[in-house]
C-alpha cells in the first residue's frame, strides 16, 4: 500500500561512481515479526527446502494413508446404506470370530426383524496377482439390491458359481459364461454386475455354502445383516434402532447387534486399515519432526550471536521464543501444504491404478486436509520446542560471544 | 555530582566458580548528560564494566542503579536495554538477512510500534547517519564506517537516555573512526545523552570530559 511505504530517491545526491552500489528508488517497508521469520528461513534455502520436503512426505504419507482407509471406511459405509442394512449381528471378541449360522432362525424369529441374512467376507487370492474381497451371500439375500446386474444371472445356492463385480472382472479378463479356478475349483461366471461401492465393483460374490467350504468354515458365518421392520408411530430412529439392538441381544447372548454406520467404520478389515495408516504415518511424521528439530537446533545454534544481539537490544525471552517457534511452524505448516499436494496425487495415481482403483477416492477432501494442517503445524511446534527454548534462555553477553 | 543516571555500588564480578574475578569492587557515578571514556589493558574489565551498566549481564555482588532504580529488580533488564540504553559494538552485530533499514527497525520490534512509524523512524535516523540513500542495502554491501553508522542509527531507535559504546571504533580505519566519534560526541551534546565508550585508543579516551582507567577489575585512583 502507497500510503504504507516511504519512498527514498537517493540518485541525485550521491556521486555517479556510487550510484550502481544503490537502488534508484527503495521502497521502505516495514519490518514485521513474520517478515523477519520468513527472512531468517530463507537464509539457509536449501536446508529449508530440504526441511520442507522430509515433512511434506511425512504429511503427504498422512493424506495418502489416513485418505485411503478413510475412502475404505467410506465404501463399507456406500455397501450398508445401499443394500438396506440397519443391523449387523456379530461376535466380535477376536480378527475373523465367527457366528453359528443357526442364529439366523432366531433372528428371523424376533418382531423387529424383517429379515436376517448371514454373510461371510474375507480376502482371498483369485491370481497370484490378484486378490480380492469374496462375498458369500445366500441367493435371496436382499443384498442383491445394490447390485446392478450388466450380464448374465445371479448364482443359485449350492453350485460352484460367481458374480463378478466390473472392476475385478475387468482386471481378471473374465466375462460371463467363462470359468476361472479359485482356490483349485472351477467356478462358472454367471454375472457381472456393479456395485455403488468400488468395494463391491472389486469383489467377487458367491453362494454362502460354497465360500464356507473354500474357507473351512462350514455352519459357521461372518455376521447376520439385518434389516429392520419400520418403525412403530411415535417412535423415533434413534430409540427403534435402540429397542431393537436391545431385543436382539436379549434372545441372542454373547453376540452384539451393532448399527450398520457403526459397523461400517469398525469392522476388522476398516480398522486394519486405520491401523496401519495411522502406524505409518506415526513414524513418517516423527522423522519429519526430527527434521525440523534438527534444523531448528542448527539455525539457533549458527544464530547464537545474533539471539545475543536481540537480547541486547531489549527481546524479550518469549520474544526470541517466538520468533524460533514461529520459524519451526511456518516450516511444518509449508511442509503441510506440501504433503496435501504430494498425498493427493498419490491418491490420484493409486485411484488410476487396477489394483486400487476399486478402494481409493480421489476427490478432495476438506476435513483430512484441516486435519493434516493441524498436525503439521503441530509437528512444528514440537520440533521448535526444544530449540526455541535453549534459544531464549541465552544469556545475552554469553551469546554476544559466541563465534 | 548532581542527577546520577547510573550509580555503580561494590560491584563485583567472578567467572568460574570465583577463579576469575573480573571486577573487584567497582564504586561509580554517572550523571545524566555525561560523556565518558572507558579505558584500560586487556583484561582489565572494562568490557565487563560495560556490560554491567547496559543490563547485559548480572553481578556476582554488589548493585548496579538506574535512576536509583536496582537493574533486575527495580527495573525488568529487557525493559532497562530496550528503552533507557542503545549498544554500539565493535564488530557491528548488524543482521546479515536485514536491510539496513531494516536493521534499525530490530530494536522497536520489542514494542508494539505501528510498522509505518518504525519504518518512518528508521529512515529517519538513517537520513540522520547519512545514510538514506543505503538503506536498502545489506549490511554486506556496505562499507564497515557505514556499517558502524547503521549500528548508531540503530541504538538510537527507541529513543534510549545511555548510549554505550563498546570499542566503536576497533575495526574502522581513522576517518571512519573519526566520523563515527564525531557523530556519538553530537548526538551527546544536541540531545543531552549519557555516553560511555570504552575504548582502547589514546587519542579518543583524552578527548573524554571524564576519563576512566581500569586495571585488574578496579578503577584506578
Amino acid at each position: 500500500m502507497a500510503t504504507r511505504l516511504l519512498l527514498i530517491n537517493c540518485y541525485s545526491a550521491l556521486p555517479k561512481s556510487e550510484n550502481v552500489r544503490i537502488h534508484s528508488d527503495f521502497m521502505a517497508s516495514p519490518l514485521s515479526f513474520t517478515g523477519f521469520v520468513w527472512k531468517n528461513l530463507m537464509r539457509r534455502r536449501l536446508r529449508t527446502l530440504l526441511t520442507l520436503c522430509g515433512i511434506g512426505m511425512a504429511i503427504g504419507a498422512f493424506v495418502g494413508l489416513v485418505g485411503f482407509s478413510r475412502a475404505f471406511e467410506q465404501g463399507w459405509l456406500r455397501i450398508y446404506s445401499s443394500s438396506g442394512i440397519d443391523i449387523a449381528v456379530i461376535r466380535q471378541t477376536f480378527l475373523n470370530t465367527s457366528v453359528d449360522e443357526s442364529v439366523g432362525a432366531k433372528l428371523n424369529a424376533l418382531p423387529v426383524v424383517a429379515q436376517a441374512v448371514p454373510t461371510i467376507y474375507n480376502v482371498m487370492d483369485l491370481t497370484p496377482e490378484v486378490n480380492a474381497l469374496a462375498y458369500g451371500w445366500i441367493a435371496d439375500s436382499f443384498e442383491f439390491q445394490s447390485l446392478k446386474l450388466l450380464s448374465g444371472q445371479p448364482f443359485r445356492d449350492g453350485h460352484a458359481e460367481v458374480m463378478l463385480g466390473d472392476l475385478l472382472a475387468d482386471d481378471l479378463k473374465k466375462k460371463s459364461g467363462d470359468t476361472m479356478e479359485i482356490q483349485g475349483t472351477p467356478f462358472k461366471v454367471v454375472a457381472i454386475y456393479h456395485g455403488g461401492s468400488g468395494l463391491e465393483a472389486g469383489a467377487v460374490i458367491m453362494p454362502l455354502d460354497q465360500l464356507q467350504q473354500l474357507s473351512s468354515m462350514q455352519g459357521k458365518v461372518s455376521t447376520f445383516h439385518v434389516r429392520l421392520r419400520p418403525a412403530p408411530p411415535g417412535e423415533t430412529a434413534e430409540q427403534y434402532m435402540k429397542s431393537a439392538q436391545a431385543q436382539i441381544q436379549a434372545a441372542l447372548p454373547g453376540l452384539r447387534a451393532v448399527p450398520a454406520a457403526e459397523r461400517a467404520s469398525n469392522n476388522q478389515f476398516v480398522r486394519m486399515a486405520q491401523a496401519s495408516a495411522w502406524g505409518t504415518s506415526f513414524i513418517a511424521l516423527l522423522i519429519g519432526i526430527l527434521g525440523i528439530a534438527n534444523t531448528m537446533a542448527m539455525s539457533v545454534f549458527e544464530r547464537t550471536r545474533e539471539i545475543g544481539i536481540l537480547r541486547a537490544l531489549g527481546w524479550k525471552q518469549r520474544q526470541v521464543l517466538v520468533l524460533i517457534q514461529l520459524e519451526a511452524v511456518v516450516l511444518g505448516l509449508g511442509g503441510g501444504f506440501v504433503g496435501i499436494a504430494l498425498g493427493w496425487c498419490a491418491l490420484h495415481v493409486l485411484a488410476l491404478l487396477p489394483q486400487t482403483a476399486s478402494v481409493v477416492s480421489s476427490s478432495f477432501n476438506l476435513e483430512l486436509s484441516a486435519e493434516a494442517l493441524g498436525i503439521a503445524v503441530l509437528a512444528g511446534l514440537t520440533a521448535g520446542a526444544l530449540p526455541a527454548w535453549r534459544g531464549a534462555r541465552l544469556s545475552p553477553v554469553e551469546a554476544l560471544r559466541h563465534d | 555530582m548532581t542527577n546520577p543516571v547510573l550509580e555503580v555500588r561494590s560491584l563485583h564480578k567472578s567467572y568460574d566458580e570465583g577463579s576469575i574475578e573480573a571486577l573487584r569492587g567497582v564504586d561509580l557515578s554517572i550523571s545524566a548528560g555525561e560523556y565518558i571514556a572507558i579505558t584500560g589493558s586487556s583484561g582489565s574489565g572494562k568490557s565487563t564494566l560495560l556490560h554491567m551498566l547496559g543490563g547485559l549481564d548480572t553481578p556476582t555482588s554488589g548493585e548496579v542503579l538506574f535512576r536509583n532504580s536496582r537493574l533486575g529488580s527495580g527495573i525488568d533488564l529487557d525493559t532497562y536495554r530496550a528503552r533507557k540504553v542503545g549498544f554500539i559494538f565493535q564488530a557491528f552485530h548488524l543482521m546479515p538477512t536485514l536491510r539496513a533499514v531494516e536493521n534499525v527497525q530490530v530494536p522497536m520490534l520489542a514494542f508494539n510500534r505501528p510498522g509505518v512509524d518504525r519504518a518512518a523512524r528508521a529512515v529517519e535516523l538513517l537520513g540522520e547517519m547519512d545514510l538514506k540513500n543505503r538503506a536498502g542495502q545489506y549490511p554486506n554491501q556496505l562499507s564497515a564506517g557505514e556499517r558502524q553508522r547503521v549500528a548508531v542509527a540503530r541504538a538510537l531507535a527507541n529513543d534510549p537516555e545511555i548510549l554505550l559504546a563498546d570499542e566503536p571504533t576497533g575495526n574502522l580505519d581513522s576517518v571512519n573512526s573519526a566520523r563515527i566519534m564525531e557523530i556519538l560526541i553530537g548526538l551527546q551534546k544536541q540531545r543531552g545523552m549519557t555516553l560511555i565508550v570504552v575504548t582502547h585508543e589514546r587519542e579518543i579516551a583524552q578527548a573524554a570530559p571524564r576519563l576512566i582507567r581500569m586495571r585488574d577489575g578496579k578503577i584506578e585512583a
